[in-house]
């Protein structure tokens, strides 16, 4: 009896460390009535944000220049390829220099906070502020002028994406397997994405899919292809691709 | 001539500086640890290059990166990017990568180019010592031993292989022994910076003076928030640094071993950060701190009290705003202003100060504010007052 408590002390003591997996919750919204016509729109793709890394035995992040330059790579490549069956236009944002380099970095910072509140806020269900209850609402936004980080590119919407890799490393999922003998449930790896559509003209985030447990092995050309495809999944208008892929 | 204070020669000298070792110009990481580390420093330098928290003055950088190169040699110090963060608290860090980052508060409360100086060199020495990628892989191991023991304690409870509490106290020793290496690294490098001082111009006996007033300060702002103030002669688990104090007593022995003068370069240092002072002390006013700013304010004017201390302690008072505190504000306000006529907020401050003491000059003073700053931004509010 006395075991099983300690055990049980013992095992939300690991969750406290990180130990524990995410709870399940929402993961994707887009705004009420909107649709992203096929062909109209112009996408301003901002640098994704992009950290791949293994997980030590003991949960520490171990960043991977390696594995991170291959991700940037081929997520880029996997994009590209979206692109052109999205139908609609994407532009690279270039790297700003001087002011808009700081206006940029101030809306890249203030979307990641966005997107954080989202998911703290509106995904998780329990957790839902009173003014995001009703069904079907999605209403968050970045302010008009967010339209600054776009100016002279004519583009209509500025599309941000956030990837962050842990690949759980061997010591790590060997400590699962004792840990799991020992009633004590240890997380290996962690694969954490988002990617948020705002649109320019009103700065309202239009389409949100955050996803803390992605499939997907970034490292290769294959695996990049699906993380991108679960990122981009329900992705506005992305319904209306086979028709154009038809011709 | 140096102002610095002179330490006792120690009896048994313990601490040795070390020998500079060569130094290798653009050096770029090895190994999947090191590189992994750089790359996180990258893109956190992109990120601070282009945030608003940073100072971005030609002058003021071009004025530090001299210091660093005064301390640590021209060859060493081109590894060095400089960013002035807008922060009122004492500090500065550096990056794996040779991102050097200089709060604003560091520089507020710095005397001379001296401790400047030692600071600048500590960090330095952390970049060169490649601290960073050290204190990552220790940590690393601490780490896996701290989750191997947990599952040990785990199965301890479960099984009764072995007993729960000597796990445990193995999961402690990991974690506390990460905080005894950094204090480790840290004394490391203020050693290393005595190095540099050595073969610099500077005087090696300043570094040591910061920390007696960082002490006083911190125990200033503890006295104010009625707390009880740190001890300085015992080290918590998990403290990142040594004690001021133990700091303080082996910087100023290994300067008096040393027995090197040289400069303070106080002149150059007040010269350079003159027009800062102002700006810097707005911010650390906001930190609501009245018994550890007083302090600052006053150490900082020492038998010379200039027009943007007694302003700035003219705004501390009225912030407090006890009635005898607005009376002493005014007093600060009317000096400042003796000093330095054109000091519109000075008259803003005093018009407030003495309209809540029911002072009625306090209405001239506030239309004498409006008429040297007739575009002033608060202008709509100040005249509610006047009426």
């Amino acid at each position: 009896m006395l075991r099983g408590v300690v055990a049980a002390v013992l095992a939300v003591l690991l969750c406290a460390m990180g130990l524990s997996p995410a709870h399940a919750q929402e993961k994707s919204a887009t705004k009420e009535g909107f649709v992203l016509k096929s062909k109209s729109a112009r996408i301003l793709l901002i640098r994704p944000s992009i950290k791949v890394g293994a997980q030590s035995t003991g949960g520490m992040f171990e960043p991977n220049a390696d594995w991170t330059a291959q991700a940037r790579e081929n997520i880029g490549v996997a994009l590209a390829a979206a692109q052109n069956k999205l139908g609609n236009e994407v532009i690279v944002a270039e790297e700003p220099i001087g002011q808009s380099a700081q206006t940029l970095a101030d809306y890249r910072a203030l979307f990641s906070v966005l997107a954080d509140s989202v998911v703290t806020y509106q995904f998780f269900a329990g957790n839902r502020l009173p003014t995001k209850k009703r069904k079907g609402i999605f209403e968050w936004t970045m302010g008009p002028g967010v339209a600054e980080i776009a100016k002279g590119t004519g583009a209509d919407y500025a599309l941000f994406i956030f990837n962050e890799d842990q690949y759980g490393s061997t010591g790590r999922k060997i400590l699962q397997l004792f840990a799991a003998m020992a009633y004590v449930s240890v997380k290996s790896g962690e694969h954490k994405g988002f990617a948020g559509l705002v649109d320019l003209h009103t700065g309202d985030l239009v389409w949100l899919n955050a996803d803390l447990e992605m499939g997907g092995d970034v490292r290769t050309p294959e695996g990049a292809q699906k993380r991108v495809a679960q990122l981009l999944e329900d992705f506005p208008g992305s319904a209306l691709q086979p028709v154009s892929a038809v011709k | 001539m140096t102002a610095c204070l002179l330490g006792a020669l120690p009896a048994d000298a313990k601490e040795s500086i070390p020998i500079l070792p060569p130094y290798t110009g653009a050096y770029q990481p090895q190994g999947v640890d090191e590189r992994g580390v750089w790359m996180v420093a990258d893109e956190d330098e992109r990120m601070l290059r282009d945030s608003k928290a940073v100072i971005n003055d030609a002058k003021l950088n071009q004025y530090l990166r001299d210091v660093v190169c005064r301390t640590v040699g021209d060859a060493r110090c081109n590894g060095v990017r400089i960013y002035v963060v807008r922060d009122a608290d004492f500090n500065a860090w550096m990056a794996p990568n040779g991102t050097l980052a200089v709060n604003t508060g560091l520089l507020l409360r710095v005397r001379n180019e001296a401790e400047l100086a030692g600071v600048l060199g500590h960090e330095f020495a952390h970049f060169e010592l490649r601290h960073s990628l050290l204190g990552y892989k220790h940590k690393r191991t601490a780490g896996d031993i701290a989750a191997w023991a947990g599952v040990g304690a785990a199965a301890a409870a479960a099984y009764g292989y072995g007993s729960v509490r000597s796990y445990q106290s193995i999961e402690r020793s990991a974690i506390g022994s990460i905080y005894a290496f950094s204090r480790v690294q840290e004394r490391e490098a203020d050693l290393m910076s005595m190095a540099y001082l050595k073969s610099s111009v500077y005087d090696p006996r300043c570094f040591a003076d910061i920390w007696d007033r960082l002490m006083d300060e911190a125990d200033a702002t503890a006295r104010g928030r009625k707390q009880r103030s740190a001890r300085y002669d015992r080290v918590a688990f998990f403290a990142s640094h040594p004690t001021s104090l133990e700091r303080a007593t082996y910087l100023r022995g290994i300067a008096a071993t040393m027995g090197k003068a040289g400069e303070d370069d106080s002149a150059r240092f007040r010269m350079a950060l003159a027009g800062w002072r102002p700006e810097f002390l707005t911010d650390q006013l906001k930190l609501n701190d009245f018994e550890g700013t007083d302090y600052l304010i006053g150490e900082l004017a020492g038998a010379e009290w200039t027009a943007d201390l007694l302003f700035s302690r003219g705004e501390l008072y009225r912030a407090r705003g006890n009635p005898r505190d607005l009376v002493s504000a005014i007093s600060f306000y009317r000096d400042a202003l003796l000093q330095d006529p054109t000091n519109a907020n000075a008259y803003r401050g005093m018009g407030l100060a003495q309209l809540r003491s029911r002072d009625p000059a306090g209405v001239e003073t506030l239309k004498k504010y409006l008429g040297m700053k007739p575009d002033a931004s608060d202008r709509a509010m100040i005249s509610t007052l006047l009426q």
